[in-house]
């Protein structure tokens, strides 16, 4: 069983049901779909978006996005990885147009933290939102989500190399501000 | 002895997706160190996804629905506008046709076209407008949503003016469709504003 059906279980068990009824326009069937999926999608926003007013502006984004191509689910996979994709899509899309000052590289002086502030020793999720945005939603869509790198690079219209290296060089960033050992 | 890089080691954790993983794998096996690197990435990575879940401070559903609403509105919008449009330009061609040699008649007739064709314009305006899909907040949605109500009230009053039909109607019909285009012309402005706050 997929981690997506098993969310899809979890939060939203007649799934088929609610979603002909958001079909054929009915916004109570809406609500329900937004109670169940809105923990999850808010969280793989805020995930991605720098700001909490961005990750919000993506919750509405996908539920209004759910709403009007709810047609093109056809129900062959699970409901909450349908959802999921709609959300990473916005998110990045706001990644995007939001023009965050961040390029194809890793670069300290790209993002506010110098390097003088930067803690000997840093929790992982002062160190996750220290990471470039596409670095960190790379991390985040791949190693928590489980979406592979031709999926990812798919999704930011970039190349599945670009996916990986992003990868590799944000895990070498969070060890070492993690404080993990270094090999000799 | 040369250790496993990071891209060998996050490459390991999807074996057989890369070039070189024999190699990778069996100094892996010889090497303690990078065996304890991997056991680390793992480890973070199932760390990342124990993080807490984050939840938004408010309820946004509101938001959606108000959004969701809007949009029917707009597509209700557009098909009584060319409902009306279809309908008045008929009871245009039957005035015109009927009192063809009525100065006055005519007069009206051309002033009626004119404020049609001003709709028609506005209405393209607004479809381009509307294609833009700028996020909106919920004063902008209510004022839109306001203006979209009074069209399409305007629309039925059009409809029901070409169902009684006849050149008595003309004068009122004018005055609908003058009102209709000061109602456009409101959403457009409100529509503009909203693509200029937003900095787009």
């Amino acid at each position: 069983m997929t981690r997506a059906l098993v969310v899809d279980s979890y939060l939203l068990s007649d799934a088929e049901s609610v979603v002909a009824r958001v079909r054929v326009g009915d916004p109570a069937a809406l609500e329900i779909l937004y109670r169940a999926y809105e923990a999850p999608v808010f969280n793989l926003a805020r995930r991605i978006c720098r700001s909490v007013e961005d990750a919000e502006d993506v919750l509405q984004d996908t539920f209004f996005e759910v709403y009007r191509s709810i047609g093109q689910y056809r129900g062959d996979g699970p409901l909450w990885g349908w959802i999921r994709r709609v959300a990473a899509s916005k998110a990045l899309m706001r990644l995007r147009r939001n023009k965050y000052r961040e390029t194809d590289e890793l670069h300290d002086d790209a993002h506010p933290f110098r390097r003088e502030d930067t803690p000997l020793r840093m929790d992982l999720e002062a160190a996750l939102e220290r990471l470039p945005e596409t670095s960190r939603a790379v991390v985040w869509l791949h190693d928590v989500e489980g979406y592979t790198h031709e999926e990812i690079a798919g999704m930011m219209d970039r190349t599945a190399s670009f996916s990986k290296s992003q990868l590799s060089r944000a895990h070498a960033r969070l060890r070492s501000w993690l404080g993990e050992e270094s090999r000799t | 002895m040369t250790h496993l890089t990071m891209e060998q080691l996050v490459a390991l954790r999807t074996p057989g997706s890369e070039p070189g993983t024999a190699e990778a794998e069996a100094h892996l096996r010889a090497c303690p160190e990078c065996a304890r690197e991997l056991d680390r990435l793992h480890q973070r990575v199932a760390r990342l996804r124990a993080l807490p879940a984050l939840r938004p401070s408010r309820d946004h559903f509101a938001v959606v629905a108000a959004r969701v609403r809007h949009d029917r509105r707009q597509v209700r919008v557009r098909r009584a506008g060319i409902g009306a449009l279809a309908l008045a330009a008929s009871l245009l061609l039957a005035v015109v046709g009927h009192d063809l040699l009525s100065p006055t008649a005519a007069a009206a007739s051309d002033q009626l076209t004119a404020v049609m064709a001003e709709s028609a314009t506005l209405e393209q305006a607004l479809r381009q407008l509307r294609s833009e899909e700028r996020v909106t907040d919920a004063y902008t949605t209510h004022a839109v949503a306001s203006l979209e109500d009074r069209i399409a009230d305007l629309d039925r009053q059009l409809g029901q003016a070409q169902m009684r039909g006849g050149a008595a109607d003309e004068g009122a019909l004018l005055t609908l469709w003058r009102e209709r285009v000061g109602l456009m012309d409101a959403l457009v402005d409100v529509h503009v504003t909203r693509a200029r706050n937003v900095g787009l």
